[in-house]
């Protein structure tokens, strides 16, 4: 019983941060109908900046105080919200209205060039990771819950909540889901569609960067492919939930990490990776328009 | 069917014709092979390891371009049915006999790889290609990781390690026998009706649906004939390096074949072979910069796409081989029944939405049917419920006697029942000759294999295709444009050849979704005549949607009137001109009143 009250607290903390990542891609998806392949790079990118940061300012890369990790996170929000609004500037808004198989190949062109991009400059080798001090574990009832995992999941819950109020109560949020319902009559209600779409890969980058930060922290280490598998598997996350839809994606990379929590835990933790992918075959099978998604019919 | 004679020995010698090239290429091969390959005073196995590399990567990447090019499909696990494969068959060949001197095992191996893969792109086709295009580019790619997963910890398939020593099956002259017959089978797919059908679906499914094409089917069938010639390049990749191993399998693998086939152009068979053999040679001379080589086609990719969106070639050839054609064998018409059309009490909702309410309406052959109705009515709704594109809520519809409850768009065309559309929907990218000739799709019977083998049917039916179109196009006045392709002509005739699209399936009953809509008056007059005299000709039943009064009253025969998806009049035009309902749906209450008082005071004094 603790051993299965464990790998839930694993799977909550590892589902928080698919979570975070599956969020810049329902949102992408929302409003452009776009599958942002360098969304995963971007979150690799946010620890990347992050190692960068913290191995400049404070002499010791590891474990410094927590003012220190919140500028370093903040940087690394920043640097990434602004390589998200480069990439669709330069790459995407160029294509918007092109067949989706342009804009798709092209996304994938941006996610293999900032891998290999990042591997030019980085060097492939991974790189120990500390901007998070791991602390020991705080024991509960039994069940370990270690210092990082309980700062993901805190700060995941705070990000979500606000997001929730950002999409849903502001006035932009209102826009994002206009265009996400029809852009053209959107742009005919006067909202600013080139905005609203910078403005979601910035929010969606803002949230991989920390992902990517929490990512980094929990598995010590940086290197320029990490962004790959995570990042399929909060797509898988996202249509799980139901692409487009902004609280299928929080609900479907929780499922996700339990999942393959429990799935490593019980069986063997090499075959974690297939996990994601059986899930994904199975809900395109049963409901393709995922747990909360809206089934979109193709008007004739 | 003759077994014996003429006609049988006719019949076998062409298709040993029909692989002339191949036959004639094999000689050569051995030959290149025996004198200069193998040749040790030439020190040339450095060359031909390249070269047979070429031979593997075309392989792949012709293959890949039937999903990815043709089809409009976009798979990124190549590399996944490649490992499948390559693996099956190096497990049979290590357990296999010690001599091989025929190669006849090597072949049964290689087939049995490639059957397994193009098993597996049955399994990861059918459940991804029922969707758009980007969920099967995840779930390919989530394939080829778990292919990998599943290899690297299997210790029967050599774990991490991989597989070593494969028996040294495959050489220069069989790789490349192999990557002509891939070309070839290619080719003839593609210039078939199938090839055609692949096309239809690149540009528009629910068009292709409506001229009777089974998307999905024809989505499963290239993913799986493109994932068999995968197998095979795997096969032959184990048996001519002699080890296999997952590393060489990764997502990057995938990702370099799907850049031969984007740079190349999307449904380009020689520039999928030109692209694969320069992407091959290049990293060879680009060994100084090895580090930039993907950095180097990532950005070529996103380079083309911005500004060659269809690749270098587009869908055109550098050259066109053995283009012939020969005689025909007409497949014949079904037979009219009574009512062509039978719907009875058909209602559809779309969630609290009433969109067509207790609809009922039969069509008998021959027969000039309008639906007229003011905007929002549910007119094209009801067409989309004759079509199969909705299924109705409640109420049976019956299209030549059979219900058609559960039958794909596709299968009511098929019936007899072809339409157009409201936004036209024509194949774009295509010439208008072959849009006519997808509209011919279902009415051919060969078989992939015998648009493969190049079979007398097939040449008999492509040249009855060929004239059909030809007429068809004559009778719509668009001879004149057989070649330019549909996006470019003017929205007077894309509707024409819009219709003659739709004739072309044979149809008994024509849907006529707003033929008239923005065109000028003389065209409007020109347009009932075609109208007119397409059912003369053709014999079909016609139901038109319009709004222009003025055709609709010359041309129909009998009228339907729909408001708020309730059918509130039907009857002969003249009836429905002084129909106080109709009026008033079209014209407001007010209006009706004023109108019924002229009548009565009309009326009145005698």
């Amino acid at each position: 019983m603790i051993d299965f009250l464990q790998r839930l607290v694993d799977g909550v903390s590892l589902g928080a941060i698919y979570a975070l990542i599956a969020l810049g891609y329902t949102m992408v998806y929302g409003v452009l109908q776009l599958i942002n392949f360098a969304h995963g790079d971007v979150f690799m990118l946010g620890a990347m900046m992050g190692w960068y940061a913290s191995s400049v300012w404070t002499s010791e890369s590891r474990n410094p105080s927590i003012a220190g990790a919140l500028a370093v996170t903040l940087f690394s929000m920043l640097a990434c919200a602004a390589v998200g609004l480069l990439i669709e500037r330069l790459a995407y808004r160029p294509l918007r209205g092109s067949p989706r198989l342009n804009t798709l190949i092209t996304a994938i062109g941006v996610s293999f060039f900032l891998e290999y991009g990042g591997q030019l400059l980085f060097g492939p080798n991974p790189r120990a990771f500390g901007v998070l001090p791991h602390r020991a574990s705080s024991v509960v009832a039994g069940i370990s819950i270690g210092y990082v995992d309980l700062v993901t999941i805190l700060t995941s819950v705070v990000l979500m909540i606000v997001l929730q109020r950002i999409v849903f109560h502001t006035r932009i949020g209102t826009a994002m889901r206009a265009v996400s319902w029809n852009p053209s009559v959107a742009a005919l209600m006067g909202v600013n569609i080139d905005l609203v779409i910078s403005f979601t890969f910035g929010l969606g980058s803002l949230l991989a960067a920390v992902a990517g930060i929490l990512y980094a922290s929990k598995y010590p280490s940086v290197h320029p492919l990490m962004g790959l598998m995570p990042g399929l598997k909060a797509f898988v996350a996202a249509v799980l939930g139901g692409i487009g839809n902004v609280p299928g994606a929080m609900l479907g990379g929780l499922l996700l990490g339990l999942a393959e929590q429990l799935v490593s835990g019980y069986t063997s933790s090499s075959w974690r990776d297939a996990v994601a992918f059986g899930i994904l075959i199975l809900i395109l099978l049963v409901k393709p328009s995922g747990l909360l998604g809206r089934g979109a019919a193709e008007k004739v | 069917m003759p077994f014996f004679g003429g006609s049988a020995l006719k019949r076998t010698g062409k298709a040993v014709r029909s692989w002339l090239p191949f036959f004639i290429a094999i000689p050569f091969l051995v030959l290149i092979e025996q004198g200069i390959a193998l040749n040790p005073a030439l020190r040339l196995e450095y060359v031909f390891q390249n070269i047979n590399h070429i031979g593997i990567a075309i392989i792949l990447a012709v293959s890949l371009n039937l999903v990815n090019g043709l089809t409009g499909q976009f798979s990124i696990g190549h590399a996944g049915f490649m490992a499948v494969g390559g693996y099956v068959s190096a497990v049979m060949l290590m357990r296999g006999p010690q001599e091989d001197p025929y190669r006849i095992f090597f072949v049964v191996a290689m087939l049995t790889g490639a059957l397994a893969a193009a098993l597996a792109g049955w399994l990861v086709g059918k459940p991804s290609l029922r969707l758009r295009g980007d969920y099967l580019a995840i779930v390919t790619l989530g394939f080829g990781e778990i292919i990998r997963v599943i290899i690297e910890n299997t210790p029967f398939f050599g774990g991490a390690i991989g597989l070593s020593p494969i028996p040294h099956r495959a050489d220069f002259a069989w790789i490349w026998a192999v990557a002509i017959v891939t070309i070839l089978v290619a080719k003839r797919l593609r210039d078939s009706t199938h090839g055609r059908a692949f096309l239809s679906v690149r540009e528009d499914e629910v068009a292709a649906e409506a001229m009777g094409i089974d998307t999905t089917g024809y989505k499963v069938r290239a993913f799986v004939i493109s994932a068999f010639f995968a197998g095979v390049a795997g096969a032959l990749s184990g048996a001519f390096e002699g080890n296999l191993a997952p590393q060489s399998f990764t997502f990057v693998r995938s990702f370099e074949v799907v850049a031969m086939v984007v740079l190349g152009g999307m449904g380009s068979i020689t520039g999928s072979t030109i692209a694969a053999a320069v992407l091959t040679i290049l990293p060879e001379y680009l060994r100084a910069v090895a580090n930039l080589r993907m950095v180097i086609y990532s950005i070529a990719l996103i380079a083309l796409m911005l500004l060659r969106p269809r690749g270098l070639l587009g869908t055109r050839e550098v050259w066109d081989w053995w283009r012939k054609r020969r005689p025909p064998r007409a497949p014949g018409r079904r037979e009219a029944s009574e009512a062509l059309i039978d719907v009875r009490h058909a209602t559809i909702r779309f969630g609290g939405l009433t969109a067509v309410c207790d609809f009922s309406l039969e069509v008998r052959p021959r027969e000039l049917v309008a639906l007229i109705g003011p905007n929002g009515a549910g007119k094209t709704t009801v067409f989309n419920l004759l079509t199969g594109v909705y299924p109705p809520s409640e109420g049976t519809i019956k299209v030549l006697g059979r219900d058609t409850r559960g039958l794909a768009p596709h299968a009511i065309a098929h019936l007899g029942c072809a339409r157009t559309f409201q936004n036209i929907r024509l194949f774009r990218e295509l010439t208008a000759f072959d849009n006519v000739r997808i509209g011919c799709h279902h009415l051919t019977h060969e078989s992939m294999a015998a648009a493969v083998r190049q079979g007398e049917l097939s040449d008999q039916e492509e040249k009855w295709v060929a004239e059909r179109t030809e007429e068809l196009l004559e009778i719509m006045g668009l001879t004149h444009r057989r070649d330019e392709l549909a996006k470019n002509l003017p929205y007077g005739e894309q509707r024409r050849l819009e219709i003659a699209r739709a004739l072309a399936t044979g149809p008994q009953v024509l849907l006529l979704d707003e033929p008239a809509a923005g065109t000028n008056t003389r065209e409007k007059t020109e347009l009932m005549a075609l109208i007119r005299s397409i059912r003369d000709r053709f014999g079909v039943a016609i139901v038109l949607i319009e709004h222009d009064m003025k055709l609709v009253m010359g041309v129909s025969e009998r009228i339907l009137v729909l408001d708020h998806g309730v059918t509130i009049a039907e009857g002969l035009p003249r009836e429905i001109q002084s129909n106080a309902k109709v009026i008033e749906a079209y014209l407001g209450e007010k209006y009706a009143k004023e109108h019924a008082a002229q009548i009565a005071a009309a009326g009145s004094p005698r």
